[in-house]
């Protein structure tokens, strides 16, 4: 039976996640677009940067978190920056991609440090939750989105840093994350023998099987912040 | 709350889900940043008074209803089923709120916290427990707009009375056409309020401009917009556009009202005149030399206040200041300014409420900047906030004058 229900995390929800991932935010997209507009604006002054220039700086560089808290404003930085290379480190997981190795590295990028990053701005997040006034106005999907990503961070970190640091060596390889990988991306999805019979396949498994939720809740839940952030800025200028 | 009354109030929040509603309704992520960015919570620090705290009780009713989520797993998202409970949250929200728009400065996602309000006022229409006094200015205004022809006749008496008042202060020989109303092709439609200080003081200044201008015969004020009935609020600002549209007059100078300014000016799509703050045409005259003022005659400290929709939500700053510094030498800045500038307390309608010992305590911010200043006259350019200003100064025991823009300019006129 476990077989089975690591077979459904490994491939069927995976397909199930992007499918809900992708769908969702186009789902979520056409809803806006097919709401009607407004006459006027909803403007506010002043408007010291052009429109594009003063969207792409009000969404990458977050000046209200600065001015509110330089640590948050860190470990909003932080994080997100991590997240992107999360994001890249994931796509040389599939497989070679040589434009992301014009800094040439070895994969997983970051060396660790990612995750760590990743892991530690994720608990900052949380701990601010626990803690007044953001506790006041903290609801469910607060804690249960970060707790998801906390635990997918851990168990990922944990797989690249055994593999990458330790002495007696881990053995899911690089080469092993690729031929599942890819083969998912190939709609011929396999599940090659060296992952299925490694002895931490259950940490594979966890760390998809986290990954996957994350993935659902995206659309449905404010990580769509990442996708409506650009809209709701630009209103603000037009 | 009965189903039907469910079903009606669910129809309304329908009627609000625009384009800029559904993806406020869905970001925020509740980073708190805006947590004390709100002059009220300032004063009263509840969690009832954050911004976010405000948004997320009209959230929580739209994700009961409108979300999925809230259907099958309520518990995610804190979805809550509309009820008369819900309503007495939604009136403190709505009403504790003076659509300053504060919040959205300080948001990271630029989320118009006021704007989600709105599904909160129109719900209270709907459930009958808007304010009163809100609801029946409301009314008064769009009567008024529905029968002009049966007002116009009382109104044209009560401005001869005023015109009188600008010969005096002219030192004119005749009082004769110093207010002209419904003149067709005139350069300016100025719009004034019911108080006949809004009407005397700007008459003044446009007559010694040698302006050809005429005026209204609304008041700009849009209690439509404060009461939050788009339907409303969209008949108020219609009277005066096609008021200006019949008498094709090239621009509609609005009042010293914040709210009058900013709805026609960006609220209402494009319009066929141009739209300006009477704040901007005086500091045209002045630069123009239209006008002439006793420069550096105020010799007290004088600070401004820069009204919320006049400044952050209309992008008004430099004109005022521009103008008292003309007049008053020892001009202060508050702290925060400008777009930072706390609100007073009295915008969103607040003003018309019975409401003043909340006012006095959410205008604590406000008292504490005006305090640093150690200025002697605090100018402003909006009447709710010169109401409001009073209200501190009296609740405080303020030792400061509280002066409308053109209130100064016309005492330093020169004639």
């Amino acid at each position: 039976m476990w077989n089975s229900i690591y077979y459904f995390v490994m491939v069927p929800m995976v397909y199930i996640a992007f499918a809900t991932l992708i769908l969702g935010i186009l789902f979520k997209f056409m809803r806006v677009v097919f709401s009607p507009p407004i006459p006027g604006t909803l403007g506010i002054f002043p408007r010291k940067l052009p429109k594009p220039l003063g969207v792409l700086k009000d969404s990458f560089l977050v000046p209200a978190a600065w001015r509110s808290s330089k640590i948050f404003w860190l470990a909003i930085m932080a994080f997100h920056l991590a997240f992107l290379l999360l994001f890249i480190g994931h796509l040389e997981l599939i497989k070679d991609f040589k434009i992301i190795q014009v800094i040439s590295h070895e994969v997983f990028l970051g060396a660790g440090w990612v995750g760590m990053v990743l892991i530690f701005t994720t608990l900052f997040f949380l701990m601010r939750r626990f803690s007044s006034p953001v506790r006041q106005i903290s609801i469910p999907e607060d804690y249960i989105l970060l707790i998801v990503l906390f635990l997918t961070f851990i168990f990922g970190s944990h797989m690249h840093l055994a593999a990458r640091y330790s002495e007696s060596g881990f053995d899911i390889q690089v080469g092993d994350y690729r031929a599942y990988l890819s083969s998912l991306f190939a709609f011929n999805p396999i599940i090659p023998e060296e992952i299925s019979e490694s002895p931490h396949y259950i940490l594979l498994v966890i760390h998809i099987f986290l990954a996957n939720l994350f993935m659902i809740f995206f659309p449905f839940s404010k990580m769509i912040h990442s996708v409506f952030v650009f809209v709701a800025h630009k209103i603000k200028r037009k | 709350m009965e189903k039907q009354k469910r079903k009606e109030l669910k129809k309304l929040i329908k009627s609000r889900l625009t384009r800029p509603m559904r993806y406020y309704l869905d970001l925020c992520t509740r980073c708190g940043i805006c947590y004390d960015s709100c002059h009220v919570y300032y004063g009263i620090p509840k969690k009832e008074y954050s911004p976010v705290h405000r948004a997320e009780v009209v959230r929580k009713i739209y994700r009961k209803h409108f979300r999925l989520s809230g259907l099958l797993w309520p518990f995610w998202g804190d979805s809550t089923k509309m009820s008369d409970q819900v309503m007495d949250e939604l009136l403190e929200a709505a009403y504790s709120c003076t659509m300053c728009r504060r919040c959205m400065l300080h948001c990271p996602f630029g989320i118009d916290m006021p704007y989600i309000l709105g599904i909160a006022k129109l719900l209270l229409i709907g459930n009958g427990t808007a304010p009163e006094e809100l609801v029946m200015l409301a009314d008064a205004a769009v009567e008024k707009g529905k029968s002009i022809d049966e007002f116009k006749e009382g109104y044209q008496t009560v401005i001869k009375d005023l015109e009188k008042q600008v010969q005096q202060r002219l030192k004119l020989k005749s009082s004769e056409d110093l207010i002209p109303m419904e003149k067709k092709e005139a350069n300016i439609l100025y719009v004034g309020l019911a108080g006949a200080h809004s009407i005397i003081t700007p008459a003044i200044i446009f007559n010694a401009a040698k302006e050809n201008w005429c005026l209204s015969y609304f008041e700009g004020v849009n209690f439509g917009t404060f009461v939050g009935d788009p339907e409303k609020a969209n008949f108020i600002a219609k009277r005066i556009i096609k008021e200006a549209k019949t008498l094709n007059v090239k621009e509609v100078v609005m009042v010293e009202c914040g709210t009058a300014y900013r709805i026609l000016k960006y609220m209402v799509g494009p319009l066929p005149f141009k739209v300006s703050s009477i704040v901007e045409v005086i500091h045209r005259y002045i630069s123009q030399g239209k006008i002439k003022v006793k420069e550096g005659a105020v010799k007290e400290g004088v600070t401004y206040h820069d009204p919320c929709q006049l400044g952050r939500n209309g992008g008004i700053f430099d004109e005022p200041r521009e103008v008292i510094k003309k007049v008053a030498p020892d001009f202060r800045e508050m702290a925060p300014t400008r777009e930072y500038n706390w609100c007073c307390g009295g915008g969103g309608g607040l003003v018309a409420l019975d409401n003043e010992e909340f006012r006095i305590k959410s205008g604590k911010a406000k008292k504490d900047q005006i305090d640093v200043t150690g200025a002697k006259i605090v100018v402003t350019a909006c009447e709710n906030c010169v109401m409001q200003l009073k209200t501190i100064k009296s609740g405080y025991g303020m030792d400061v004058e509280v002066k409308y823009l053109s209130e100064l300019v016309e005492e330093n006129l020169i004639i």
